[in-house]
């Protein structure tokens, strides 16, 4: 038994335009997931082929790509159930460095923006600033986010608007400082957001929702930040 | 060694479209359509309330295949707009969030669009 898959390439050195390559890889084991098929290329026929990867467990967020058009992460998907030739592409919408893998620098920049750190002013108590298993539970949908990209750039918002809106991985971000108990810094995080570009190019396309490897939601946390700003104004 | 250009990834022409992306182009589509069918519900009124030839001119027009598609088009894009509206409404005070009823809604607004362009086909022609 086979798998086949059609693999975008792209060798700056060499390749004036990218193409996408054939390759079969043997299935090695019951439940072999896409990373498993990209190794066994990369290590036994095509030592050329660049991705990224890490962890291989979904943890890390390295290998976020387009499989049959839809972005997810190859370490957790499995091969079995994907139609064939698989289609492989880079996240969409970035600068491919080579093959699968792609220039981050804007997205991080991004990330940083929102500043994502605890931004606390009272002073510092003798031990941890403590939180209720109530308002630890408010995090939950939020604080799994890996930062893979996959849904920020699945978004035909941030394809065409890019440079100014966030996109959903970092305004999911936003939501989760924004919901945390010990963070005091709500009001300048609404400021920096409240802006037609920023926010509200969200056009509820869902995209993120169904391409989030972790099953989060960043359309309900854009959605939720909307409804903070409204709170806010009234 | 040369090295090119990096190229950008590619995006819209690769995307598979889900239901919730359909769902939202088509919004902007009929109310584009919405918008631009302005003029020509103007135009109607003005022959619906002329002269009797104009009258007759407007009807006749109406009748024609050009009329009737262009009834359909209109009729199809009010009831999809307006149920997507009253979706995204509800998505904008907070229901039906989940990552199901964010899926199903989109499906079903799509269902009715399409079950209400069929009956419109059936009544018009």
């Amino acid at each position: 038994m086979t798998i086949q898959l059609n693999i975008y390439r792209f060798n700056p050195e060499n390749d004036s335009k990218p193409y996408m390559q054939y390759y079969e890889v043997a299935i090695s084991k019951k439940g072999m997931k896409l990373l498993d098929a990209l190794n066994d290329i990369k290590w036994n026929m095509d030592g050329t082929l660049t991705f990224r990867r890490s962890c291989g467990e979904g943890v890390c967020g390295s290998d976020g790509m387009n499989i049959n058009g839809v972005n997810g992460l190859a370490c957790i998907t499995p091969v079995e159930g994907l139609k064939q030739p698989i289609q492989l592409r880079p996240l969409p919408s970035m600068n491919v460095i080579r093959d699968l893998v792609v220039d981050t620098t804007h997205f991080f920049d991004q990330y940083r923006q929102i500043k994502p750190w605890l931004q606390a002013y009272t002073p510092t108590p003798e031990h941890e600033r403590l939180q209720s298993p109530e308002e630890r539970v408010e995090l939950d949908g939020a604080y799994e986010c890996i930062m893979c990209g996959c849904c920020t750039t699945s978004c035909p918002s941030w394809w065409w608007n890019g440079d100014r809106f966030m996109g959903p991985a970092v305004l999911l971000q936003a939501d989760r400082w924004l919901k945390d108990s010990r963070d005091e810094a709500a009001g300048e995080r609404l400021d920096q957001l409240e802006d037609a570009f920023k926010l509200y190019r969200c056009h509820q396309i869902m995209n993120c929702m169904e391409a989030c490897p972790k099953e989060l939601n960043p359309t309900q946390a854009i959605n939720h930040i909307k409804r903070m700003l409204l709170n806010r104004q009234s | 060694m040369t090295t090119h250009e990096r190229p950008l990834s590619p995006r819209l022409s690769i995307y598979r479209w889900l239901p919730g992306m359909v769902a939202s182009i088509a919004h902007r589509i009929s109310g584009v359509l919405l918008i631009l069918f302005v003029p020509f519900y103007l135009w109607l009124l003005h022959g619906m309330t002329g002269s009797p030839e104009e009258f007759q001119q407007s009807l006749g027009f109406l009748h024609s295949s050009l009329g009737k598609v262009s009834l359909w088009l209109v009729s199809v894009a009010v009831v999809y707009h307006f149920c997507n509206g009253i979706r995204f409404l509800c998505l904008d005070a907070g229901w039906g969030e989940s990552r199901n009823m964010m899926r199903s809604s989109a499906r079903m607004v799509l269902a009715l669009a399409i079950v209400a362009g069929v009956v419109f086909g059936v009544l018009l022609w």
